[in-house]
């Protein structure tokens, strides 16, 4: 509604005067009143829940104090520039960098090669599908207490294999070095399943008429996937995409439970170095500086990324 | 996301409809009141914290409390913190013993001196009754802030049938630290490069690590820390550069110790499972050994090389500030309801952590106890040497600044010296708004 409003009102302006647009609109508000109405409760929990949250950071992120006992005072963009200069915040972006891109691309590969060759129904499809999907019902935190044991040094599930071939066995999560990679294989891991079924909704989505005639040309398995099916994800890419950058900001409850962002800072992510400031260094300032830099990052991406999408549908 | 939000909605309503409930309930009846308390070990203490405070409940009538779990130590702070702030803070808290020092130069903490007075009892008197060794990080400025109630110290964990194959005694356990590195070296098993067993194991991660620390650095003749004032620590100086270069040395020179960081877990593992000779770990995994151990072991003081010394583990209860008075009082016939000898000596046998009320020792169910796990008096015996836990200004910030460094050095990425001097830099900086309101602020 609210997309397909802004589009209309351009015209409606063109060609009428104002007062007809003004009517036009009061008209649409008593049309849609019981819909604001019964939308009331919700947006009031959303009001207190999500943007009072969301604005008290905001004005959080303009206070400091100066000594433990001094009281809070207003600093401005004090601290903001006081996280950009912090070693440990650069650290943690270009970590959450590696992460980001280092689980994005090879889960979506992942992925749409699992929806490539469980596309069609049967029996066997289907069980290998809920086999895929199993790790996204595991909730993160159980996830990574199993992990946990599974990448403990000398003792653990993967030691033991492994242990057989390499002559110096890694410590996993005791590394600074391999840490980081532990972690990402748990959220590829967890994640793949998960756009496995955004693909396959989009495979459905790929005309089958288009397919035949493809078909009859001649086209090979290649040509058809290079030609037609990838064009068709297109929108199911870029969402895909989007979601799987957020969940690789939002989504760090591993780094809770298995490293605590250490050894010595090399899993630490953005997510993390917020909680670490509002919880171990108990400050709220440049927390919440944290917090903002943060999410406007993110809505930053997600608008650039929609407005792709947009344009691109728009184009086609 | 959506399911996120749905849920936090739900949970308001539920919310609200809970403290409409409660509200009627508070006029009459008892005080009711909250404690919050963490799980920091594995195994049954949630339910052995609800038959504690039934127990309470059923005795004291004009009292209701309620048991609240949450979570880990840091989990707990968090909680207490966010209900100070909220303005309904719980009545009584289990925290972690060496947060206190924060919390209080954060005004968090309620001063227990005038309960203790309106007792008819005296500061020393009060104290008295726990081990001295705890004293330090439950009074602050020579106010007591704090009660001790479950409490650990490091132990040296050594598994008797290997030491025996490899012609050790393991009724004489090593002493010094060259009797250890002795050990070690005789209980690591080698196939060409490949370590198939390893001497000793000692943990590193967030919080073990720090304490590991601190407990080489003691018996190295350090302090760690400054006792007195939450603005010093001692990370650049001989006795923690020597107790730094000796773990290095187990790993790199001796090779008898595996490289990089190790959780506590699993050091606990690799005990269990063999793959480590010895171990350095807490009393509180005691229990956890004595269980899971398919093999006669033995716990012995933590060596020394230049004197004998451990700092403490634990929690005490404490009372956030900012509680009414009927409420302080209910807390306070709590508080010291569970740390009275008998309920401190079943907590104990519950827990595998040590009582730290000394008549719990005495209790007739204790004495049994101890006859029949005799491993559970070392902890105890060692309490006679045992320090206070570092407590800073800003103690969790503070100890990372050591942690990340030492995760380097045990992971051969920077030498001893250099990552301590790193180590105090950063410190010292992290301690900074601290100095500049106390020691550095000058007339």
């Amino acid at each position: 509604m609210s997309l397909a409003e802004p589009a209309a009102l351009p015209v409606a302006t063109s060609a009428a005067p104002r007062w007809h647009v003004l009517k036009r609109f009061t008209g649409s508000v008593k049309a849609s009143l019981p819909a604001y109405l019964l939308l009331l409760p919700s947006l009031v929990f959303l009001a207190l829940f999500t943007y009072g949250a969301m604005g008290r950071v905001f004005i959080d992120a303009l206070y400091q104090r100066a000594t433990p006992k001094a009281p809070v005072s207003f600093v401005g963009l004090d601290n903001i520039s006081a996280v950009l200069a912090d070693p440990a915040f650069t650290g943690a972006v270009v970590n959450n960098l590696i992460y980001a891109i280092g689980t994005t691309v090879p889960s979506i590969a992942l992925a749409l090669l699992f929806a490539l060759a469980l596309a069609r129904t049967h029996a066997v499809s289907s069980a290998l599908r809920a086999a895929l999907f199993l790790p996204v019902l595991i909730p993160m935190v159980a996830a990574s207490a199993l992990f946990m044991f599974i990448f403990l040094p000398n003792v653990g599930l993967l030691d033991y294999y492994i242990g057989r071939l390499l002559p110096v066995l890694p410590n996993w999560l005791g590394d600074p070095d391999v840490a980081l990679y532990a972690i990402m294989v748990i959220t590829i891991w967890k994640n793949a399943g998960y756009y496995m079924l955004f693909f396959l909704a989009g495979l459905q989505a790929v005309p089958e008429d288009v397919m035949e005639a493809a078909h009859l040309d001649g086209a090979g398995p290649y040509q058809r996937l290079r030609h037609i099916i990838l064009p068709e994800l297109k929108p199911t890419f870029l969402f895909v995409i989007v979601i799987a950058t957020l969940n690789a900001v939002t989504q760090v409850d591993h780094v809770f439970v298995m490293t605590q962002g250490g050894p010595s800072n090399s899993t630490n992510l953005v997510l993390f170095y917020i909680y670490q400031q509002a919880v171990e260094h108990y400050d709220i300032g440049k927390a919440s500086a944290a917090t903002l830099l943060t999410l406007a990052a993110l809505m930053g991406l997600t608008a650039l990324s929609f407005r792709t999408m947009a344009n691109r549908e728009g184009g086609s | 996301m959506l399911f996120s939000r749905r849920l936090m909605l739900g949970l308001a309503v539920i919310g609200t409809m809970a403290g409409a409930l409660a509200v009627p309930a508070k006029a009459e009846g008892p005080t009711e009141i909250d404690l919050f308390f963490p799980v920091p070990v594995d195994g049954k203490l949630a339910r052995d914290m609800g038959t504690m405070i039934k127990e309470f409940n059923e005795t004291h009538p004009g009292v209701k409390a309620t048991a609240v779990y949450t979570g880990s130590y840091d989990d707990t702070l968090i909680k207490t913190r966010a209900a100070i702030k909220a303005g309904k803070p719980p009545a009584a808290v289990i925290m972690s013993a060496n947060f206190l020092l924060d919390m209080q130069i954060e005004n968090e903490l309620t001063n227990l001196d005038s309960l203790i007075a309106s007792d008819g009892s005296t500061k020393e008197k009060f104290l008295s009754q726990f081990f001295p060794a705890l004293h330090g990080n439950a009074v602050i400025n020579r106010s007591v802030y704090g009660v001790p109630f479950h409490n650990s110290t490091p132990l040296l964990y050594i598994n008797a049938d290997k030491a025996k194959e490899a012609g050790l005694d393991p009724s004489k356990p090593p002493q010094t630290w060259a009797e250890l590195t002795d050990w070690a070296k005789k209980l690591t098993k080698r196939e060409g490069d490949k370590v198939t067993q390893w001497g000793i194991a000692i943990p590193c991660a967030y919080d073990y690590c720090g304490w590991m620390m601190e407990t080489l650095t003691m018996s190295n003749g350090g302090r760690y820390y400054n006792e007195e004032f939450g603005g010093e620590v001692y990370y650049d100086t001989p006795s923690m550069l020597g107790a730094l270069s000796w773990w290095n040395d187990l790993i790199y020179k001796h090779k008898v110790h595996t490289p990089g960081a190790t959780p506590g877990p699993a050091v606990s593992t690799s005990f269990i499972s063999g793959n480590a000779a010895m171990m350095m770990l807490s009393t509180g995994s005691l229990t956890y050994v004595r269980d899971n151990a398919k093999f006669n072991y033995k716990v012995a003081f933590i060596p020394r090389n230049v004197r004998n010394a451990v700092p403490i583990g634990g929690a005490s209860l404490i009372m956030p500030a900012g509680l009414e008075a009927e409420k302080q009082k209910a807390a306070w016939t709590l508080i010291k309801w569970m740390t009275s000898p008998e309920k401190s000596g079943w907590w104990s046998r519950a827990t595998g952590y040590f009582a730290p009320n000394v008549a719990a020792y005495k209790t007739p169910e204790m004495v049994e106890f101890l006859n029949k796990n005799p491993d559970a008096k070392t902890a105890v015996e060692q309490l006679d040497v045992a320090k206070p836990w570092f407590a800073t200004y800003k103690t969790v910030p503070v100890r990372k600044n050591l942690e990340d460094e030492v995760m380097l050095v045990l992971n051969g990425k920077k030498q001893p010296k250099e990552a301590l001097a790193a180590a105090q830099k950063a410190a010292d900086e992290t301690l900074k708004p601290y100095n500049a309101e106390t020691s550095l602020k000058l007339p």
